[in-house]
């Protein structure tokens, strides 16, 4: 079978079954189960790796950096907000389980082994936290410290990867001869950048290739590295770093986590640390170190971790708000603004000639790009890490909402030039990215929600009539269908402006009945 | 003033408890070592005077164990003057000390199974620690083992009102001389295979009143609205403003759990057909109990051996045995 065929297959999965009434299980034992460890008929049994995940985090955050930041909120019913000053900005005090995103997402890249970025002024717990992130992996401190990578100016491809031996370099007739001594971090499985933006161009090249495609070369030789979380860190991430950061290793971060600033309030934890001489991250109980297996198996669960069609339809609803360009294209398919990046296209002109659309309504009017393949798999991968880490078999819409923030935070540029901005409640959007990507989601929902996409979506009955595979579709059946495509795309497109969701429902419409055509065509052919 | 044995233990060892304290004071910043102190004073050292009195000889193992578990427990806040829930203070003052001989050859096992069952009874809505406390100080000196002094605290956890413990605190009264389970039970002259097959025919043995359970959150009670009630096997699903629970009750304690939405959309309504609604009149087979109840809006549900009554008139739930 092609390995195309996987892709191409209807899913065979069946729809989860309402599951069965749990039997409880009540234990006597729970009675002597505390804060006190007990002798061997008083052990729990071993912790599920959600709960080492959430041990992990519980530790860090309570002992290790003093992040009291918990701008992950999840509500469980009503929760306690209050307007405060001038800007009546909301403190809401989080009614369920909530998570600061300093200590969260870099342990969720950890359990994912995908790439976290940290930015944030100097000493505010970057470069502590990806060592602590190591020091999980079970390397020692030494060894986290020894295999890291700090970015400066002069660092050339073999300070990164790794020199050619020089004796070799003499002898050799041939370039299989000279063996290389690879620098060790390539083996690691918790790899550290340290000030990523102050590496040069060329340098940043070859580290593309070890991010991106896992494999190290020097000399025609190739070193396969092993599957690894990735940290970086960069003070300034917006092109204060000694050189720019090229945009396809930018691309390749996964989840961006800004380092918020440390609360005096807190102190008497920092005193106690100089008076005892304690440093953290050699403190990291044994408990809760992962073996290479257990995050293995940390990873195949949160893959097999569902996403709910509901939520899924909000996210294709989200996303297709940002590519259309309209005026950027003369034909349906390019009107996009990737297609007016490539041309280098004036801008300002060619929004000039976009007219007619609210441009406070439109979304896609805040950013400067789209969202690309890459960033919505992440978007996926850190959902479902989100929801396990919850202890939750299916993503919900809030997990989707808490992480995209930090996913595009590197990747969909803002406007600034965007009517949204020039409005006075939004102004701080400018500067605060995350905030201003949360608000961006919430604003897709409501217009989700407005449109009544969750009862009324004739496009996704469409498309799931099609998913059901065309085997046994009489020509009959074929040519209603096609009517009913035509049809709808006729009333989609009576007297309405074109906004991005709409655009990409024509471009499905389109396909379906190109589909529905060849099949046609060859049920006439027989 | 602490008793001279402790003292001389204390400074015979004294760097020794000095870095025990200063090692907990890495591992729990917030740890109040004027706390602690007290709860040496308070907690442990009646605790050494007893272990002294039984068997000197073991009062050193006794109470290195006792001072490290009093670190723990004060480092987390559950013991000493500032602990939450002062009734783990208590255990330790009053209730550990009578368990003397046994904290002498196993003091680990002996002091965590009583602070944890402590700390577990007193987080229990609904359950009684004084009952418990009382019934071990009385089962005390028959206690001859860990095994032993871990299922008479099971079993009267049950009877002390932890409700979902009924099962396994049936089984583990099975594993203790009969004399010693007949006793846990206050009931020395009975005969244990028969009482055993009572308590597990039927869950309101010794009750056959029921029992009311809930009230208003504004209260301090439960339910925020009130409550709807569904059977399941295990007890009763209860929804109340948009929250779900599992209601456990028998006739120790009533208890309730957290639940799902799906559960009580799963959960049964059916109804015995021994059990019939007339206004506010309830007749369960022969029985005819009058409600104190607006009629009308009275619902039933029930499971195998428990009637539930509810009433949007109010957050209370009437839990009447079937039996």
């Amino acid at each position: 079978m092609s390995p195309f065929n996987l892709f191409q297959r209807i899913s065979q999965a069946p729809t989860k079954p309402k599951s069965a009434p749990v039997a409880r299980q009540f234990d006597v034992a729970d009675l002597y189960q505390g804060p006190i460890a007990l002798g061997a008929e008083g052990e729990t049994q071993a912790r599920p790796f959600d709960e080492k995940l959430r041990q992990a985090y519980f530790w860090i955050v309570n002992h290790a950096i003093i992040s009291p930041h918990y701008d992950i909120e999840y509500n469980d019913g009503p929760s306690q907000t209050y307007s405060v000053g001038d800007s009546r900005r909301t403190l809401n005090l989080p009614s369920a389980q909530s998570y600061s995103s300093f200590i969260l997402l870099p342990l969720l890249t950890f359990a994912t082994r995908r790439k976290c970025l940290f930015v944030g002024g100097p000493g505010r717990g970057k470069t502590a936290s990806a060592l602590l992130m190591g020091v999980l992996a079970g390397s020692t401190v030494k060894e986290v410290k020894r295999a890291m990578q700090h970015g400066h100016p002069q660092m050339t491809v073999a300070d990164l990867l790794g020199n050619p031996l020089p004796a070799d370099l003499v002898n050799a007739q041939s370039m299989d001869d000279i063996r290389i001594a690879w620098r060790a971090w390539l083996g690691m499985r918790v790899k550290i950048v340290d000030e990523y933006n102050r590496i040069p161009t060329r340098t940043q090249s070859a580290l593309l290739t070890v991010m991106g495609d896992n494999y190290a070369e020097v000399l025609n030789h190739i070193y396969e590295c092993p599957e690894a979380a990735w940290y970086l860190t960069a003070n300034d991430d917006q092109g204060g770093g000694t050189y720019q950061v090229i945009e396809a290793l930018r691309d390749r971060v996964d989840v961006t986590v800004q380092a918020l600033a440390f609360n005096p309030r807190f102190l008497n934890e920092l005193l106690l640390r100089v008076e005892e001489n304690v440093r953290p991250e050699e403190l990291v109980p044994p408990d809760i170190i992962f073996t290479e297996s257990e995050v293995d198996q940390i990873g195949e669960a949160i893959r097999q971790v569902g996403i709910p069609d509901a939520v899924r339809r909000r996210l294709e609803f989200f996303a297709s708000q940002f590519e259309l360009f309209e005026t950027a294209g003369g034909q349906f398919e390019y009107m996009t603004k990737d297609t007016a990046r490539l041309a280098g296209a004036d801008r300002g002109q060619a929004q000039a000639a976009d007219n007619g659309r609210d441009r406070l309504k439109d979304l896609g009017c805040q950013t400067l790009n789209g969202i690309s393949v890459r960033t919505l798999m992440a978007l996926m991968i850190y959902a479902k890490a989100m929801a396990y880490f919850r202890g939750n078999g299916e993503v919900e819409l809030e997990d989707l909402r808490q992480v995209l923030p930090f996913v595009l935070h590197n990747k969909l540029q803002p406007d600034p030039d965007a009517p949204f901005f020039a409005l006075p409640e939004n102004a701080a959007y400018r500067s605060d990215r995350l905030g201003w990507l949360r608000r961006l989601f919430d604003l897709s929902n409501d217009e989700f929600n407005r449109l009544d996409l969750d009862r009324d979506d004739p496009v996704g009955v469409l498309s799931a009539e099609f998913d059901l595979g065309l085997d046994g579709v009489s020509e009959r059946e074929t040519l209603a269908r096609l009517n009913r495509i035509e049809k709808l795309i006729g009333e989609r497109t009576k007297g309405r402006k074109l906004y991005g969701p709409l655009y990409d429902d024509l471009l499905k419409l389109k396909y379906l009945h190109q589909r529905y055509t060849n099949y046609r065509s060859w049920l006439r052919s027989q | 003033m602490i008793s001279p044995a402790f003292a001389s233990i204390l400074a015979s060892g004294r760097a020794q408890f000095n870095a025990r304290a200063a090692e907990a004071r890495r591992r729990f910043p917030a740890l109040d070592m004027a706390a602690f102190g007290a709860f040496l004073h308070d907690g442990v050292d009646p605790l050494v005077v007893a272990v002294a009195a039984a068997a000197p000889e073991r009062v050193g193992g006794a109470t290195l164990a006792a001072y490290d578990m009093a670190l723990e427990l004060v480092g987390h806040g559950l013991a000493g003057p500032a602990a939450k829930n002062p009734f783990l203070n208590t255990v330790w003052r009053e209730l550990a000390p009578q368990f003397a001989p046994l904290l002498a050859t196993a003091p680990v096992d002996v002091l965590g199974m009583l602070s944890n069952a402590a700390i577990h009874i007193a987080s229990v809505a609904g359950a009684r620690p004084a009952q418990w406390q009382a019934g071990m100080a009385a089962v005390a000196p028959q206690v001859g083992s860990v095994a032993q002094l871990r299922a008479v605290g099971q079993v009267l956890a049950w009877r002390a009102g932890v409700a979902h413990f009924r099962l396994g605190a049936l089984a583990a009264a099975d594993t203790l001389p009969p004399a010693l389970a007949l006793a846990a039970f206050g009931e020395p002259g009975a005969q244990w295979p028969q009482v055993h097959a009572q308590l597990m025919a039927n869950p309101w043995r010794g009750n056959a009143d029921g029992r009311e359970f809930g009230s208003f959150t504004g209260l301090g009670g439960d339910f925020g609205t009130p409550p709807q009630v569904r059977a399941t096997a295990d007890g009763f699903v209860v929804r109340s403003a948009e929250r779900h629970y599992l209601l456990v009750a028998d006739a120790c304690g009533a208890v309730l759990h957290s639940a799902t939405a799906q559960e009580y959309e799963q959960a049964n309504t059916g109804m015995p057909p021994s059990v019939r609604l007339d206004g506010a009149t309830v007749h369960v087979g022969a029985r005819s109990i009058a409600l104190d109840l607006p009629a009308g809006d009275i619902a039933l549900a029930a499971n195998a051996h428990t009637l539930a009554i509810t009433s949007p008139w109010t957050h209370a739930i009437r839990l009447l045995p079937l039996a």
